[in-house]
């Protein structure tokens, strides 16, 4: 039995196609690309050309993510984020009590998870100012990649502002000082941290799961690893939610052989 | 005839006894659709704005209502009502103070209970003769619950309703018990719930949040167990137990140890996949929840509630995605 979980998230789309109980094969595909590749409009609804991705030979399909009630992915079980989110981080981490930290793209999420089951959650609007596309926006402002800004954490500049548009402004006003790029980056993902690091506090447990593809920040994982008393971000943080979706699909899957 | 109001369940076959009625302040608040402005009034009295908004309700549904006296309980419930009992008192409301033993022994309970009796001139065969009364009823309350759980067709707010009206039998348990046979009759003719809803208990003190039920039913699921209202109904006494043990063998005001026992047996029995349990913001039994979440074995979620009203946004993802889980599990 092949299953496959698809993410379908703000700034990329996610594919985890699962064989048994285990992980064969990802995808991480930009969501311009998938849209405009892999994607054809039929009566006015979007659907996907799994045939064209290479995932076509799944017999069981889970989806999930920003664009999953716009994307008919045929005979697809669709499923909230939070709950794929969490799923992913129970196959991934194998712990039962933790909380959760997505940042993705567009938003950010923290969960809390007692016993497996989530019993809470914080959620942002849909904010720049707490997403990874802030962090791609400053990155662009300063002329360097995402592969450079990540690794800054020392002397952050102070960046104050809550709105990634002023927060542009201000890292201007940095830069005119005559700060340079390793301080600059740093408050770059200082800021965007301290944004997120309340919400954690509200909702935190010893084990806090750090995943999304701002996972892959080496300066937010210190920050964290500062404040707070266990930080796991597990080995594929981008794809969390694709193997979320692909997890409970197989554990529908093992129920109902079982059953 | 006098009316008297009580602050959580007594031993509400003294009043009867007396001929006063009984009238629960809780239920009064909560139902009377004036809950906001009665917790305005209290805080415009002086009540702190971090206190339980029960404690605020209860002072101003008295003061507002035509009420002859109240019965302030002192042990067992919550320690605010004895400074509520002194604000009262300022008030030149009569209040006559009640407490369940912490020691829960048969002598101090004897003790209260006897100085109930005294305060309102009965004796104990009044008292057996209310008992007797009422034993049928309690009964056909417990029957109703176990169309909840047994038969599947009551909903989960109609047996927190009627099990949490016992603590006065709103007033008049002839008309009660009237009621509640339409109500029984209305059930039994109904086909029964789903066999794979999500089987939920609720736990804790019952709710100011009004739409908590109607949510649960409305993600797929059903509340099959409502701890403290069943508790309320007494229904568990045999038609021999004196009032003594009736008010001994109650849980609620005792210990959590207990609370548990019963709560486990209930989860077997009930066939439960998952806990609510609900605290009351500034309520000291929010310490319980760390035991609660620990010991039962079976997933917890914990809703705060604070003023009357509906669920807000966030209560209501919370429940969602919880519920959403469970029924991944039982599917």
């Amino acid at each position: 039995m092949k299953i496959l979980g698809i993410d379908i998230g703000s700034r990329a789309v996610k594919l985890a196609l699962f064989e048994g109980d285990t992980l064969k094969k990802s995808d991480i595909i930009s969501t311009m690309q998938f849209y405009r590749d892999y994607s054809t409009t039929v009566d006015g609804s979007i659907r996907l050309d799994l045939k064209a991705i290479g995932y076509h030979h799944a017999d069981k399909i889970v989806s999930t993510g920003y664009g999953r009630n716009n994307l008919q992915v045929e005979n697809a079980l669709i499923i909230n984020e939070l709950k794929a989110h969490v799923y992913g981080a129970l196959y991934q981490t194998e712990l039962k009590n933790f909380t959760l930290l997505d940042i993705g793209g567009q938003d950010f999420k923290v969960v809390k998870v007692e016993n497996g089951i989530i019993t809470d959650m914080l959620l942002n609007d849909k904010c720049a100012a707490s997403s990874g596309r802030y962090l791609e926006n400053m990155a662009a402002l300063l002329e360097i990649s995402m592969e450079e800004l990540k690794g800054h954490f020392e002397n952050p500049v102070a960046l104050n502002t809550t709105c990634a548009v002023f927060g542009e402004s201000e890292l201007i006003g940095q830069i005119a000082l005559g700060h340079k790029i390793p301080e600059l980056s740093a408050g770059i993902n200082y800021s965007l941290y301290k944004r997120i690091k309340p919400h954690i506090l509200k909702l935190k447990s010893k084990n806090i799961v750090l995943t999304g593809g701002v996972a892959q920040n080496n300066a937010i994982i210190h920050y964290l690893k500062e404040d707070f008393h266990e930080v796991v971000v597990p080995e594929l943080p981008q794809l969390n939610g694709a193997i979320g979706c692909g997890y409970l699909g197989v554990l529908k899957e093992r129920k109902r052989s079982n059953a | 005839m006098k009316k008297v109001g009580l602050t959580t369940t007594i031993p509400v076959e003294v009043l009867l006894a007396a001929g006063c009625t009984p009238i629960d302040l809780n239920n009064i608040f909560v139902t009377g659709g004036k809950g906001l402005e009665l917790i305005e009034s209290a805080e415009l009295d002086g009540f702190p704005r971090n206190l339980c908004a029960w404690i605020k309700g209860l002072y101003a549904t008295a003061m507002t209502n035509e009420i002859d006296a109240v019965i302030g309980v002192t042990e067992g419930d919550c320690s605010n009502t004895k400074s509520l009992i002194e604000v009262w008192q300022s008030k030149g409301m009569r209040v006559i103070p009640f407490g369940f033993p912490q020691s829960r022994q048969r002598e101090a309970m004897v003790k209260e209970i006897d100085h109930l009796m005294k305060t309102f001139e009965v004796s104990m065969q009044q008292v057996n003769k209310v008992m007797e009364k009422l034993y049928p009823i309690r009964q056909r309350i417990k029957y109703l619950d176990e169309l909840t759980w047994r038969h599947n067709k009551a909903s989960g707010f109609e047996n927190h309703l009627w099990q949490v009206s016992c603590s006065d039998f709103n007033g008049d348990p002839a008309t009660f018990l009237k009621d509640l046979e339409v109500q029984i009759s209305e059930i039994e003719a109904r086909s029964p719930f789903s066999d794979y809803e999500v089987r939920l208990g609720y736990i804790g003190v019952p709710p100011i949040i009004e739409d908590i039920y109607a949510l649960v039913e409305a993600n797929g699921g059903r509340i099959v167990f409502n701890e403290v209202q069943r508790a309320f109904t007494m229904a568990e006494a045999s038609v021999h137990d004196s009032i003594y043990d009736i008010y001994l063998s109650y849980t609620y005001p005792y210990d959590l140890k207990a609370r548990l026992v019963d709560i486990k047996k209930a989860i077997a029995e009930r066939r439960l996949d998952g806990i609510i349990h609900y605290t009351q913001s500034f309520c000291h039994r929010g310490i319980e929840d760390i035991l609660v979440k620990q010991q039962l074995g079976i997933p917890v979620l914990t809703i705060e509630g604070d003023l009357p009203g509906k669920a807000d946004a966030r209560t209501k993802l919370r429940l969602e995605s919880f519920m959403d889980m469970l029924r991944d599990l039982k599917e």
